[in-house]
């Protein structure tokens, strides 16, 4: 096992706080020697990868990314800025061609805040209760008042949505979210089956180091590239964030109206576009119904593999789950998809409507998706461009990933059958587009002695 | 073997680029502007030769050794590598060249030592077949049919699927009616545009992760 340095990796580059609340500051840094002393005043503060003791979890934690510009703004030594990979430095806003983020998903449907790249600093904190959140956000709204480092441009918030009185994992579709997240080598937990790559003999274990984190070697036993001095790299990540906007009332809709003519009914399609029923049960394990007990063991909630099913009989092939992680889908051993993994982040904002109550698009409504990886450009990039937006890998020629595939009412979705009336083959046409992109960007996630080099101006690549 | 896989052929040519000091701009220079500008799509001159899979022209201007120590070397003139896959054999595809893309070979192999022009079709077919060496890769997305039949099974899959999403569930007869419609409709439909139209097109043109 690899030997990570916990202590100067930043808690969210290592794991998911499942936290019920989160506030993502999004900031502008202003002079560089104010905003320099911002981010060294907030350094005590930053949340490491550090196992909390019981008892011991904090209230809040705080995490801290910056865009390129934001480098820029703190004035990195230009050497050291040029010596990023090109995706970030472009960042998300120049790559939509690529991502396809064209049309509604285009930068000018986009929040204000991202208009004029004024986006520099992306300052999370997470909490446990509405109160934490508030004192938290608080004193870092304090520091910048005091530093004159920083300026508050938006304040998303998040929140994990409640159901009976207790926060959930499930997102505004009603599906439980969450699940799979690719252990690596050096992370706290231990290898759970079907979160990290397989191996020629059917096992799961874990995936190098370097595929998540700067500074260690990755599946080709290389080290990720990264910025110069060494030291800025190491032990911190790339962040993609995304806000998905949820068109609600167009999906439940469109289920509504499909699921009438679908012989599974409404509830089953359901989990043919994820991949799972919508209480978190993988239909590969349970093609017929939810199972709870599956959803419940984390021995078995991810731990399936799609050779026995080639044709997608009970997951079908361009299944939300299936394309963004297709296992061994492709073969090999999943030898293809071990370099396209990312972590993923990220809590619901908006409120939630019920199923059969009104429900209006228009409302700020969807979720906050953050990818996390060492290779923007081969891990994040690849799978949006080619198993979201392009079904060639998974055979599927032109259709989209169903559920955030950018479709504008033309998207096309197979769900492969059987003979069985209850699973008989369907496809659903004309489909609009369920998530729309609301702006966004590429992220550097610091360690902690990068932050206090950049904080202390002592970036050298020489 | 060398230049056939199944019923699809590999050309690779390489033409050597004239050198010309007293010009202003060279010749290599002239010919990467055209080609830097040629359409890719259904205005290529490649979709008009119909039974063209893949084509790639790259103007080759010298090899590097990569490598400790450096090596200093050099190929003996720039040269045009053309490769392309395609159905039938040589002489036709060639043929086809010089008959319906006259402009196009005109602009691109004046350039090239020994050119003998496009009017003479068989002095060009046979300066073509002197610059030829053997190609052993091929275009993989191929599956041994030919690009028409690919066009017309991709146009039947596409409309079918369609239909299939309009029709599922509904009454069996009008279901067999309308797909007796359909397949009249398919064998009276013109076939697709090589280079694929506007509403059919990939997602991204410009994709670096092929």
């Amino acid at each position: 096992m690899s030997e990570i340095d916990v202590s100067d990796i930043q808690g969210f580059s290592l794991k998911g706080y499942n936290f019920p609340r989160a506030r993502y500051l999004l900031l502008e840094l202003l002079e560089s020697g104010p905003a320099r002393d911002f981010v060294m005043r907030l350094l005590p503060d930053i949340t490491t990868g550090e196992r909390w003791e019981i008892d011991k979890k904090p209230m809040s934690t705080v995490n801290l990314a910056f865009t390129h510009r934001g480098l820029a703004r703190l004035q990195l030594p230009v050497p050291s800025l040029l010596s990023f990979p090109v995706e970030f430095q472009q960042g998300m806003k120049a790559r939509g061609d690529i991502l396809y983020d064209t049309g509604k998903n285009g930068p000018e449907h986009w929040d204000e805040v991202w208009k004029d790249d004024r986006v520099h600093a992306w300052l999370a904190v997470n909490a446990r209760t509405v109160e934490a959140l508030e004192e938290r956000c608080a004193a870092i709204e304090r520091l910048m008042t005091e530093t004159g480092g920083a300026r508050l441009l938006q304040a998303q918030n998040a929140c994990a949505i409640n159901l009976d009185g207790q926060p959930s994992t499930k997102e505004h579709f009603g599906y439980t979210d969450g699940f799979g997240n690719p252990d690596f080598k050096g992370a706290e937990r231990e290898c759970v089956p079907g979160q990290g790559k397989l191996t020629a003999d059917g096992r799961w274990e874990a995936l190098a180091t370097g595929e998540f984190l700067l500074g260690y070697a990755d599946e080709a036993g290389e080290l990720p590239v990264g910025p110069i001095p060494h030291l800025l790299g190491r032990n911190g990540t790339f962040m993609v964030y995304r806000k998905l906007h949820q068109n609600v009332g167009v999906f439940r809709n469109y289920l509504d109206e499909k699921g009438k003519l679908y012989g599974g009914g409404k509830e089953k399609l359901a989990a043919k576009f994820v991949g799972r029923w919508r209480d978190g049960t993988p239909i590969e394990l349970s093609p017929d119904e939810p199972n709870a007990d599956i959803v419940a063991d984390k021995n078995r909630n991810t731990n399936f593999t799609y050779g026995g099913d080639p044709a997608g009989v009970r997951c079908p092939i361009g299944a939300h789950v299936r394309r963004v992680h297709p296992r061994d889908a492709f073969g090999f051993n999943g030898g293809l998809t071990n370099r396209r993994r990312i972590m993923r982040r990220g809590l619901p904002y908006g409120e939630y409507v019920p199923e059969g109550q009104p429900v209006r698009d228009e409302d700020e409504r969807g979720i906050i998706f953050m990818a996390l990886n060492a290779s923007i450009f081969r891990q994040f990039e690849f799978v949006q461009q080619q198993w979201i937006e392009y079904g060639n890998d998974s055979h599927q020629g032109n259709d989209k990933e169903p559920l955030v595939g950018n479709h504008t009412g033309t998207g096309k979705f197979m769900v492969q059958g059987s003979t069985d009336p209850k699973n008989p083959p369907f496809i659903c046409g004309g489909m609009p587009s369920f998530v729309e992109l609301r702006g966004g960007d590429y992220f550097f996630i610091p360690s902690l002695t990068a932050l206090a080099m950049i904080a202390t101006g002592t970036v050298d690549p020489r | 073997m060398s230049n056939q896989s199944g019923q699809v052929y590999g050309l690779t040519i390489l033409s050597p680029i004239i050198e010309d000091d007293g010009l202003d701009i060279c010749h290599s220079m002239e010919l990467r502007w055209y080609l830097g500008h040629l359409a890719r799509d259904h205005e290529s001159p490649f979709a008009r030769i119909s039974s063209t899979y893949l084509a790639r022209l790259v103007v080759l201007d010298d090899v590097v050794y990569v490598g400790a120590p450096a090596c200093e070397e050099h190929l003996k003139s720039r040269y045009l590598v053309f490769e392309t896959n395609f159905d039938g054999d040589l002489d036709t595809y060639l043929t086809r060249m010089a008959r319906e893309t006259p402009e196009f070979v005109e602009m691109v192999w004046k350039h090239c030592i020994g050119y003998p022009g496009v009017t003479d079709t068989g002095a060009f077919v046979g300066y073509m077949k002197k610059c030829q060496i053997a190609t052993t890769f091929f275009f993989a997305d191929v599956n041994n049919r030919t690009v028409q039949q690919t066009l017309k099974a991709l146009q039947t899959q596409s409309a079918l699927a369609h239909f299939i999403e309009k029709y599922q569930g509904r009454p069996p007869a009008e279901i067999q009616s309308e797909f007796g419609a359909l397949l009249r409709s398919m064998s009276d439909a013109p076939l697709p545009v090589a280079g694929g139209d506007e509403a059919e097109r990939m997602p991204q043109e410009n994709r670096p992760h092929e």
